[in-house]
């Protein structure tokens, strides 16, 4: 099972492969290091620009980007208390106040530090337990596949908090665009409205970057930072390499990465949760906890260890079942299937090399973390926060546009872009989730087809769906997810009350 | 105290509710042409759309009646609107008047109308961009970008 693992290794280390690597995690960090940009939305316009790399140089920069992405998002984190991406905010209860100490430069240092362990320990995650998990998933028959896209859109709607009714429209509407286009077995229009455009359904990459690339510009546009010049020359950075000895925290970096990985692998949690989570069991357990919060290295240790442990285990279930644990996974099952890997039991067995590759690029992504973001560069990724956003905005428009427009080649393209980006933008101000509508479109149409598939062997008998074990566990989790969240919520209300 | 009922029916959250029935019932009559199989999924999606919007509509109206303020969409509407419509000017410049031109524009225009007001420095990122743009998609992967449709080509 694991030797597919050790075959895929030389072919990460190819020249492309591995600077894909390396662009990546630089990309990822001036992405992270920016607030308002993630590294959801790096993908997302990143995704099409990949149509004709290899795949491997494509997933190796997406990889590359996730992990750097997070480490970037304490830069802002520590010099300014604002979180670059939502993972970030636990890092300036203690990176921000280190900064005012001038200890800045330490405190980037131990981020980076960090979040490395994070990264690796989440990366060995993913080679240790994808590979069993995806054995167990090619024993799956259709209605078990049917039931499987089910259960993850239950548990991204309603595990990911918020109003359940909202997160319920989020996915109607993902998987409604997911139907768009000829049918697959009758070849009749659905919803094309005479455009031959869309005969061939829509894109994912065109929801993707509607959905994830248009409103942070439009953020980025409506609301200017002000940041007052950063001298990144008051740092205060020592060589990363003088600063390790200085950095002892084995038993927060290992309960932080379990944290981490456990929250990655459920849907819906994601790096925030994690960060937040790893802090407060720092928090409770350190001998000090009265100088948390004014300071305390350890406490930038205990966030950004864990929001970067979450990266690669998202991808266990969303590589073998088709799952996504956070936005960013979803958005990477996007950039799969623009390769034509569709993520499932048969993507290890069809292109192991490259989806092995894939699990080896997170881990060097998470190494040269260390080597790219140390002293140096830390100093010149802070420099960054001094770029001003109305020229980033108007780069990542022309960006968004030529992504779009490179797919087909055609402008059609680009205005239903336009259309999903303005959706996108009122989802994101009234709070509807935007996973399940990445998720509705990815599982939409493999739900369908394999449905009606099983409904074709059982004769048109509905009750085929519910005539297996594997249906029945699957349904019940279904439903667990369903009523789990609403029962919890009664049970704290009523031993509050 | 409770809004007036004007004020109540144009909440974002009823506003955006509304819009969904209506979009919603429209992709439904299509579907009624479709074979059974065919229109299961898509019309089960509309249906749970429309049920979905009418109970946050009547969730939204009874936290107006309850006096509970409308969630803010924006601080600075005129920004917003200013910000998407360049954005589909530049997307409908690219298709009239081609990529490279409404591309040398728009970059140092949405910069200039948002806050950025040096000169020297959008004449220096127009040239970057615009060059690495040629450079690497032109020159070096044969992208062909839109030429104008004004030009008749």
């Amino acid at each position: 099972m694991y030797a597919d693992l050790l075959h895929a290794l030389p072919d990460v280390f190819a020249w492309t492969n591995f600077a894909a690597v390396v662009i990546g995690v630089i990309a990822g960090i001036v992405v992270g290091a920016m607030p308002g940009l993630s590294a959801t939305m790096a993908i997302s316009v990143l995704v099409p620009f990949t149509f004709g790399l290899e795949p491997l140089v494509a997933l190796g920069l997406m990889a590359g980007i996730y992990n750097g992405a997070m480490y970037g998002g304490a830069i802002p984190a520590v010099l300014l208390r604002i979180p670059g991406t939502p993972a970030a905010v636990a890092t300036t209860f203690d990176g921000y106040p280190m900064a005012q100490k001038g200890e800045g430069g330490f405190a980037l240092q131990v981020a980076v530090v960090s979040s490395a362990i994070g990264g690796i320990a989440s990366a060995f995650a993913l080679m240790l337990l994808a590979p069993p998990l995806s054995k167990v998933t090619l024993l799956f028959g259709p209605s078990e596949v049917f039931w499987v896209a089910v259960f993850g859109l239950a548990s991204i709607i309603f595990l990911l908090g918020g109003n359940p009714i909202k997160g319920l429209i989020s996915a109607c509407f993902g998987v409604f665009v997911s139907v768009i286009g000829s049918d697959p077995i009758y070849g009749n229009d659905r919803f094309t409205f005479g455009q031959l455009e869309m005969l061939d359904g829509i894109n994912i990459v065109i929801l993707l970057v509607g959905l994830y690339a248009l409103p942070p510009v439009i953020d980025l546009l409506e609301t200017p930072l002000k940041t007052d010049g950063i001298n990144s020359s008051k740092l205060g950075t020592e060589s990363i390499w003088k600063a390790l000895p200085r950095m002892n925290y084995w038993k927060t970096w290992i309960r932080g990465s379990f944290i981490g990985i456990w929250i990655g692998i459920l849907p819906g949690a994601g790096g925030s949760m994690a960060a937040f989570m790893s802090y407060n069991e720092a928090r409770r357990t350190s001998k000090h906890p009265e100088t948390w919060g004014e300071g305390e290295p350890e406490g930038v240790a205990a966030a950004e260890v864990a929001n970067n442990a979450d990266t690669a285990s998202a991808l266990i279930p969303a590589l073998t079942l088709g799952i996504p644990g956070t936005a960013v996974a979803a958005v990477m099952l996007g950039g799969l299937l623009v390769h034509g890997l569709q993520p499932g039991p048969m993507l290890f067995r069809d292109n192991p090399d490259i989806v092995f590759g894939f699990m080896w690029q997170f881990l060097f992504g998470a190494i040269l973390l260390v080597l790219l973001g140390g002293s140096l560069a830390t100093n010149s990724f802070a420099r960054l926060l001094n770029l001003p956003r109305p020229l980033l905005g108007s780069v990542i428009i022309v960006l968004m546009l030529i992504g779009v427009y490179s797919i087909h080649g055609r402008m059609f393209d680009v205005y239903l872009m336009l259309g999903f980006g303005a959706i996108g933008w009122v989802m994101d101000r009234l709070k509807f989730p935007l996973p399940p509508v990445v998720l509705g479109l990815i599982l939409g149409g493999f739900a369908e087809e394999n449905l009606r598939l099983a409904l074709r062997i059982g004769r048109g008998d509905p009750m085929i769906l519910f005539q297996n074990t594997t249906s029945l566990i699957l349904v019940a989790l279904t439903v667990a997810v369903i009523i789990g969240p609403t029962l919890k919520r009664r049970f704290i209300d009523s031993s509050k009350s | 105290m409770p809004e007036s009922r004007n004020s109540r029916l144009t909440r974002p959250e009823t506003l955006t509710a509304l819009g969904i029935i209506v979009v919603a019932v429209g992709f439904l009559i299509p579907t009624y042409d479709l074979r059974a199989i065919s229109a299961l999924l898509p019309a089960a999606m509309l249906v749970g759309l429309i049920v979905l919007s009418v109970a946050l509509l009547v969730s939204d109206q009874r936290k107006a009646s309850m006096g509970e303020e409308a969630q803010q969409m924006t601080k600075s509407p005129k920004r917003v609107i200013g910000a998407f419509m360049l954005i589909v000017a530049y997307a409908l410049a690219t298709d009239y008047i081609g990529f490279y031109l409404s591309t040398a524009v728009t970059i140092p225009l949405v910069a200039w109308v948002f806050g950025y007001r040096s000169p020297v420095g959008l004449l220096i990122a127009t040239v970057i961009v615009v060059g690495t743009i040629w450079a690497i998609f032109d020159f070096g992967m044969s992208q062909d970008f839109p030429t104008g449709r004004f030009w008749g080509r």
